[in-house]
């Protein structure tokens, strides 16, 4: 078969059109590909080589830079500390840090570094003093000027360098840091309140539950777990008012991580909210805080269509312990759910004589999957693990 | 009009795409690296210095059930597991997983922890073989050795994410290397966008050479022996930088089974790991993308740089060419599974960047490397070629690759700075030449071999050979 012929049979239809003819007029090897000058070649190929040799080379000198950095750092490190700390040692008179004071750019930064690392553990008489040189020699004005930097990465690094000194001074500042519009900044600000903060500025994080980032949010919600407890009046009120649903979900669960009994009746009324989650989370808020009015309306939650609420209700009931609950903790034992069949036997280990005799009689069930729960809990006793 | 133009024709056509495709194949690699580093930046940046504590103590940090399948680790699992449990973490469970080992794996772990038969309750929530026995000690109340039928590695972690008491799962190989901060770090984007985050991978390290003692990497240093030397590097360029690059956009398709975080929740949603495939890594984050999509899910499966689990690589070639070849017939099967993807805008950066881009570049890549160095050659000595072509090949093929893995171990360097020692650098930065001469072109040839490999059915895993990090 001709060739033309053959490539009208492999290629498409469209191509077939004019590729036969470059072919018969032997135009493909100009046409294709152009011809290269060899000296153009290797001209390329030596400065693709020289690239080469330049990230190499790059390489070493941004690590001997480096290296020249760090040494030159650690040496004079060794020669600040002894005088750090001795202006923190215990007991010592504020004497004048003038010798600080006069250090060069590069010292400073050394010394800065050396005082931020020694924040971190420092607390009590030692960390006031550390404040207090921080303050004396200008650095906390340099990081509050910082948190006022064009560069969001600056303003977020001076927020996280004020939360770890942890000088009061620094509060008002921390404070705008919560409105910034960058959300690291915000989430780092919030952070460094929570290290600093009083009960007035706790009071402002409290709406930063509902945050449009995520981060943010979540941050505020970790520092409130820790701290929270100065405010938890003004959590519940923002528990209940807000209309953002995130934050209420997180006001919330603060409510039962703190266990404030004042939101029993607050938390009742979330128990048949229509969002599932705002249910989830209240009912383990509840089961967190243990009263008793919970009881019947952790039986009622036995039977919610979502398995993680008749968890967290089965757990409540282990807190709560009443053999009252036997009847029902008996009936979720039987639950599609392994989570909801194992909280309900742990409820049961932790009712003492009529909850041990119902898992006894559950060793007897004909279903493998209530006997084997039974048995578990009877093994392992009261270490239950924490739920998700 | 002769056999010969037409020959010469299509010789030089196809000489023509090959250097085009070599250009775009380094080239992507060198774009994902440099969109790899700054996305590392800005996230190295984002972690202020307090997190590890603030995370270490706070209520609201998830507690984790670590999985660590084990099949014939009689050597080291009794100091891996003390390592696991070693770990700086809130709240966690460590699960290993006896897949049917054939040797003492099971009787060491079950005298040196003191382990009792349990009658911990657990469903088939996800399909695996059948669970022999569950074994938990009263002195360590967070360990649980599960005892099953063998089944591979995909059904072993099948079998732990049943026993997973936990919402958050990280599966790691039983005798991986994890820094003790290693889940704090890892598990950050769950804290912060608990909502949306699915799934996060880590930063997979090679710890031969490093001075291992007691499951802690005591000393970081490069590997003496060639072929792990080679393999450092190539970490660098496709996992590290690689994957950070695909993380930026949300489309990150493999998370390393060595060390990878998921909500346990999603995972079974999708059916748990698949067992029938050699991938089953890649395969389970490429299902979770398309089923998340499939559901309009607002989601984000992220990868972090700094936390650090270190694993054994293999040392000779034969064990190499196993991996490798098991590795690419697992991608190819990944894409064939999900081929609805390619392409398909209704799965956004995945279907449109990643996926097509996998097929492009990692699974066809090595084919028309391959073909390049076998008739290339072919066509110069023909005639059909000049040797400015052969040149502008050899230049793409070895210089421009040579250039993206020094870049590579330019940016460990600015970011990590993992390997402290001037000697190590500098052999780093050789490596990075000469793995361009010859070992490349080693690791396409399997992979070449891997796509007639897949194509002939084979599923089998090999045998990987390990000397032990923790015995060194």
């Amino acid at each position: 078969m001709e060739v033309a012929s053959w490539v009208q049979v492999i290629l498409p239809h469209r191509l077939t059109a004019t590729l036969p003819r470059w072919l018969a007029r032997g135009e493909v090897l100009t046409s294709m590909l152009p011809a290269i000058p060899l000296s153009l070649a290797l001209l390329v190929v030596f400065a693709l080589g020289g690239v080469v040799v330049l990230v190499l080379l790059s390489l070493l000198t941004q690590r001997a830079i480096v290296s020249l950095i760090t040494n030159r750092a650690q040496r004079r490190q060794t020669a600040l500390a002894p005088r750090v700390y001795q202006v923190l040692s215990p007991g010592a008179s504020r004497a004048p840090v003038d010798d600080l004071l006069a250090l060069g750019r590069f010292d400073r930064a050394v010394l800065r570094r050396l005082l931020l690392g020694l924040a971190l553990d420092l607390r009590g008489e030692a960390a006031a003093a550390l404040c207090g040189l921080y303050r004396d020699i200008g650095l906390l004005r340099g990081d509050i000027a910082r948190l006022r930097s064009w560069r969001a990465a600056d303003r977020a690094a001076a927020a996280a360098d004020l939360g770890v000194i942890r000088d009061p001074a620094a509060l008002p500042a921390l404070l705008e840091g919560l409105r910034d519009r960058d959300s690291l900044v915000r989430q780092t600000a919030v952070w460094a309140v929570g290290e600093v903060g009083d009960r007035a500025s706790l009071r402002k994080l409290v709406p930063l539950l509902g945050d449009s980032g995520a981060r943010v949010a979540r941050c505020a919600e970790e520092v409130l777990a820790f701290r929270g407890r100065e405010v938890e009046e003004t959590v519940l009120a923002y528990a209940r008012d807000t209309t953002s649903q995130g934050g209420r979900r997180a006001a919330i669960d603060l409510l039962g991580w703190l266990r404030v009994s004042a939101a029993a009746d607050f938390l009742l009324s979330s128990f048949e909210d229509p969002d599932a989650e705002i249910r989830v989370k209240s009912v383990k808020a509840a089961a967190a805080i243990g009263d008793p009015r919970f009881l019947e309306p952790f039986h009622d939650r036995l039977a919610d269509d979502r398995w993680e609420v008749r968890c967290q209700a089965a757990k409540g009931l282990s807190v709560l312990g009443s053999p009252a609950s036997v009847p029902w903790l008996e009936t979720a034992l039987r639950d599609s759910q392994w989570w909801v069949r194992f909280y309900a036997a742990a409820a049961l280990a932790e009712i003492g004589e009529r909850g041990e005799a119902a898992l006894a009689a559950a060793l007897e069930d004909p279903e493998p999957r209530v006997s084997g729960m039974a048995r578990y809990l009877l093994e392992r006793g009261a270490a239950v693990p924490a739920l998700p | 009009m002769s056999w010969r133009v037409a020959v010469a024709g299509l010789g030089q056509a196809y000489g023509a795409f090959i250097l085009s495709y070599l250009l775009a194949v380094n080239s992507y690699y060198l774009l994902l690296m440099v969109a790899g580093f700054l996305r590392t930046r800005r996230a190295l940046r984002e972690i202020f210095r307090p997190d590890q504590r603030r995370l270490m103590r706070s209520p609201i940090t998830p507690p984790i059930s670590l999985l660590a399948p084990a099949f014939n680790e009689e050597a080291n699992v009794a100091e891996n597991v003390r390592s696991l449990l070693m770990l700086d973490y809130p709240l966690f469970e460590v699960i290993l997983i006896n897949d049917g080992s054939r040797d003492r794996t099971l009787d060491i772990v079950i005298r040196q922890f003191g382990l009792r038969p349990s009658a911990r309750s657990f469903e088939y929530a996800v399909p695996c073989r059948t669970i022999r026995g569950v074994y938990e000690s009263p002195t360590y109340p967070n360990l649980v050795v599960v005892d099953k039928e063998n089944g591979g590695k995909a059904d072993a972690l099948n079998a732990g994410l049943n026993l997973a008491w936990y919402p958050l799962f990280c599966a790691i190989d039983a005798d991986s290397v994890l820094e003790p901060d290693a889940l704090l770090r890892l598990v950050r984007p769950f804290v912060e966008a608990p909502l949306e985050t699915v799934a996060a991978g880590g930063i997979i390290r090679v710890a031969n050479g490093c001075d291992i003692r007691a499951g802690r990497v005591r000393q970081v240093q490069l590997a003496r022996r060639l072929l792990p030397l080679m393999q450092i590097v190539e970490y660098l360029r496709a996992f590290l930088f690689g994957r950070m690059g695909w993380s930026a956009g949300n489309s990150l398709l493999v998370i390393s089974g060595a060390f990878g975080l998921f909500d346990k929740r999603v995972v079974v949603s999708v059916g748990g790991y698949a067992t029938d495939t050699v991938g089953e890594d890649m395969e389970l984050v490429v299902r979770i993308h398309r089923y998340l999509r499939d559901r309009g899910r607002r989601y984000r499966i992220g990868f972090v740089p700094d936390p650090i689990c270190w694993t054994e690589v293999p040392e000779t070639r034969r064990v190499l060419r196993r991996q490798r070849t098991r590795w690419q017939r697992g991608l190819i099967d990944t894409l064939w599974r999900h081929r609805a993807l390619i392409g398909n805008p209704r799965y956004g950066a995945v279907g449109l960047l990643a996926m097509p881009g996998f097929l492009a570049f990692e699974l066809l890549g090595p084919i028309v490397e391959f073909s390049g160095y076998v008739l290339l050659p072919l066509l110069w000595l023909a005639g059909v070629l000049s040797v400015q072509y052969a040149l502008a090949f050899l230049l793409l093929a070895v210089l421009y690759a040579a250039l993206v893995s020094s870049v590579a171990v330019l940016l460990e360097d600015i970011s990590f700075r993992r390997y402290p020692r001037v000697r190590d650098l500098g052999l780093l930065v050789l490596a990075a030449v000469i793995e361009n001469l010859g070992y490349r072109q080693l690791t396409t040839w399997w992979r070449v071999r891997a796509v007639w490999e897949f194509a002939r059915g084979d599923h089998s895993w090999g045998v990987m050979e390990r000397r032990g990090v923790g015995a060194r």
